[in-house]
């Protein structure tokens, strides 16, 4: 689409304003068919991401069902205050950044060697068994993850402790030491995401130009100086924006998986805000309170997104918008 | 796996009802007008209209056959909405925000029924105390019961009944036979009878692969609050030098503790029973491998023996529940007696006349005639009458499909509603039911259930977090009694003592 800019004149203000109103509608009666088709889309985001916004109103309040929204009691504060002095508040938030950081810097970069690794194999016939074999543990839900991990490390014949005693060793709490539970957290997330979290890469490195490999080996490249110096320069703009939305899930951790690794034994490093919204909040009823704690972690969410842009793009990136 | 956080999903549905309410707006003034010509008619001895809400334990809503004989034998034109359970607290909670309950509302369970209290005391329900001596069926309810459910020492609903004390001993009898064992009459026997199942090998194959107890991660409804009513420790609330305090600040508790200890050092119990789910527990014990299930109810003998003889078929099972505590004393904890409670909505409901025909088509529905129609479904196809006692059909699906959803809402129990008690088979099942008459002869009830705390409504399951965690970590070893007594002042620092307060400011009412 080229655009007609007309220089305003100095002269006539009165008449260019209207001359550049003119204009205005002409170009947006020109590319009407475009306004169409983006109706939907901005629709949807207005219907079911910008008015129920609306309902957040409830965190300054003392929301009771029976008078609605606007009936309830203005509280101010309060139930931000009471968040932040709750004598568990720090512990709570470290666990979250804790699970946060495991997320970040040891199972980000496991799909990306993982779909180094599955464009290195050859022949289609294998590459695409590993790859379904891969993709499976996805489609299961975190309650059959968790039970079939407990079934292996249960204390009452679980098959781990079972083996450990078989060689001689003595028998691990995995469920109950606190220390057993990032872990075993982190290898959970691994075994059900890590293959799933490959497609998006492979399917980047698919789009590579073969002309360039072939150039490298024609000056003597081999496969490690391949993938140094050709895939991974290719897919680093793939890296880098997932990167960017991961961080913006920061304190989003997936409630259902952490609550059933969560027990009374393990409550010091298991307790995230998602789980303490949970018991706190929602099992007693109590709205406002949940929604001015989902509140906090959408604006820490916002301001790390845009942090790592903004420090994406000061690195030459190009970042998500 | 991205979650969107509850709250905004929470938003999400609060702006949608909040959207709703305008459309609703215009069904809300026309709602009286109904109600006033059902009135109208009623004069004329047209049935009377009325809509239900109530929650949905089935997957499909029930077809109009058990509706249509209800109708006739009530003369009325029933309208049931029927709400899954599993969000059934949402729905109660976007209606009433849009004011659009039904005449009759069904709550969920106890839990929704402590959250509605601050809307009760708000006056948006019918008070129908004054009027239930007016009906013959309904003064029949128990007062006890009734008077747990009383908010402000008035009565505003009508509940749906369930057996106080259910929860007991289910024990492999044939191990204990094997052992020359006999039910455990005081808690020294039943550490015995643990003892003897993990170590003398009562399966008789050799190795050493049983367990005595097998509990899970669960101190209300699993093994520890059963075994702590037998120590003697009070009902959640107990007297002390004339006051109310919580069940953890005595002795008795500490004693309960210790005997769960000594039974999980010594291998007499599942080791990780703070982190076993009820599935996990129970497959444990279908399988074959555990001897003592405590806890929970009684009359799950049935699915329980149903699971266990497919894996052992020469498996037998007896319930008990007598079970002195040192001082040779039985006790029993007791529910506070009603499952779920039903209230009428003062926007539905427009006066006491209409108020008062409602309560007439529950006080028809207290009559055997309609409560076994209700419960049981229809004599000669849901079910047949032998011995005086209702046996199910073996159709299992279709008392599912056409009865569960209405069975679940039948105001009182057996004894008040005059239904016919369940013919039962299982000979640990009869004794079930025995047992269930004795333990309430030595039931402790629990002195809060009609009073109320401003401070635990607002945070009592969050403080109560406290406790559960330094529990189990006493069970393991973890911390000492001093450990335990820190977390118990940590629970008072943290709002503990505002609910002391309350709760004792209530109770000398």
């Amino acid at each position: 689409m080229q655009e007609v800019t007309i220089p305003p004149s100095p002269v006539q203000p009165a008449l260019d304003a209207s001359k550049s109103k003119q204009e205005v509608k002409r170009r947006i009666w020109r590319n009407r068919w475009l306004y169409v088709m983006i109706a939907p889309g901005l629709l949807y985001f207005i219907i079911f991401k910008y008015l129920p916004m609306y309902g957040l109103i409830i965190s300054f309040q003392d929301y009771k069902p029976y008078h609605g929204i606007l009936g309830s009691d203005w509280v101010g504060m309060k139930h931000f205050t009471r968040l932040f002095t709750e004598p568990d508040f720090l512990n709570i938030l470290m666990n979250t950044l804790i699970l946060f950081g495991l997320n970040i810097f040891i199972y980000f970069p496991i799909p990306i060697i993982l779909a180094l690794m599955l464009n290195e194999l050859r022949g289609n016939f294998f590459k695409r068994i590993f790859q379904s074999l891969l993709y499976i543990p996805h489609f299961m839900s975190w309650v059959i993850v968790v039970s079939i991990s407990f079934v292996m490390v249960t204390m009452d014949g679980g098959i781990i402790n079972d083996l450990l005693v078989f060689f001689g060793f003595e028998k691990i709490n995995f469920l109950l030491n606190p220390s057993w539970f990032r872990p075993m957290y982190i290898i959970q997330v691994i075994w059900r995401e890590a293959g799933w979290g490959t497609i998006i890469y492979l399917a980047s490195i698919a789009a590579i130009d073969p002309g360039l490999y072939e150039a490298a080996r024609m000056d003597g490249a081999g496969r490690l100086r391949q993938i140094w110096h050709i895939t991974i320069p290719a897919i680093r703009g793939v890296i880098i924006t997932l990167f960017i939305l991961k961080i913006g899930s920061v304190l989003d951790l997936g409630f259902e998986h952490v609550y059933l690794l969560l027990n009374s034994m393990n409550r010091e490093v298991a307790e995230i805000i998602d789980t303490y919204v949970y018991t706190a909040g929602l099992r007693q009823g109590q709205f406002s309170y949940s929604t001015a704690i989902g509140f906090f972690k959408s604006i820490i969410g916002l301001i790390m997104v845009m942090a790592v842009n903004k420090i994406a793009k000061k690195l030459g990136e190009e970042g998500v918008y | 796996m991205k979650k969107k956080s509850f709250s905004i999903m929470l938003a999400v549905l609060l702006t949608l009802s909040v959207m709703l309410t305008a459309c609703s707006g215009g069904n809300d003034k026309a709602a009286p007008a109904t109600g006033g010509d059902a009135a109208k008619g009623a004069e004329s001895d047209a049935p009377m209209e009325i809509k239900i809400m109530l929650p949905l334990n089935t997957s499909e809503t029930p077809p109009d056959t058990i509706k249509k004989e209800l109708e006739k034998l009530t003369n009325t034109k029933l309208t049931y909405q029927f709400f899954p359970a599993d969000t059934y607290e949402e729905k109660l909670n976007s209606s009433f925000a849009t004011s659009s309950l039904p005449q009759v509302t069904y709550l969920k369970n106890q839990t929704t029924f402590i959250q509605m209290k601050d809307a009760i005391k708000d006056g948006q329900f019918w008070e129908i105390g004054p009027y239930l001596n007016e009906f013959p069926n309904l003064s029949k309810l128990k007062p006890e019961i009734l008077n747990n459910t009383k908010v402000d020492g008035k009565l505003y609903s009508l509940y749906i009944g369930r057996p106080l004390a259910r929860q007991g001993i289910i024990y492999r009898k044939d191990w204990a036979d094997k052992l020359n064992l006999s039910a455990p009459a005081n808690v020294d026997e039943l550490f015995e009878m643990a003892k003897a199942f993990t170590e003398q090998d009562p399966d008789g194959n050799n190795v050493k692969d049983t367990t005595g107890v097998v509990d899970r991660n669960e101190l209300t409804y699993g093994a520890f609050k059963t075994i702590s009513s037998w120590f003697g420790t009070p009902n959640g609330w107990g007297e002390k030098d004339g006051q109310l305090q919580p069940e953890f600040t005595f002795q008795e508790y500490i004693d309960t503790m210790d005997f769960f200890k000594k039974l999980r050092d010594n291998g007499y119990m599942n080791q990780d029973f703070a982190a076993t789910s009820k599935t996990d527990a129970v497959k444990m014990f279908t399988s074959g491998k555990a001897g003592l299930y405590i806890g929970g109810s009684m009359q799950d003998i049935d699915s329980l023996n149903k699971d266990l003889i497919k894996n052992v078929p020469d498996a037998v099972l007896d319930t008990h529940s007598m079970v002195a505590g040192p001082d040779g004393k039985f006790a029993q904890w007791m529910i506070p007696g009603y499952n779920n409670v039903v209230l009428f909505p003062k926007g539905a409901v427009k006066d006491e006349a209409e108020l008062k025909k409602i309560l007439a088509f529950f006080d028809k529905m207290m009559t055997p005639e309609v409560s076994n129609l209700m419960f049981w479904g229809i004599e000669g196809v849901h079910y047949t009458v032998e011995d005086g006692k209702a046996k199910p059909t073996d159709d299992k699906e279709l008392i599912e499909r056409e009865v569960k959803g209405y069975k679940d809402s039948v105001i009182g129990e057996a004894e008040t509603n005059g239904m016919y008690e369940p013919y039962n088979v299982l000979p640990g099942r009869i004794r079930a039911e025995e047992l269930l008459l004795e333990n309430v002869k030595v039931g402790v009830p629990d002195p809060t259930a009609p009073l109320d705390s401003a401070t635990f409504t607002e945070k009592g399951v969050e403080l109560q977090q406290i406790i559960t965690d330094a529990t189990y970590k006493y069970m393991y070893g973890q911390i000492d009694k001093a450990g335990f007594e820190k977390e118990v002042e940590n629970w008072k620092k943290r709002g503990g003592d505002k609910i002391i307060e309350e709760y004792n400011a209530a109770y000398k009412k």
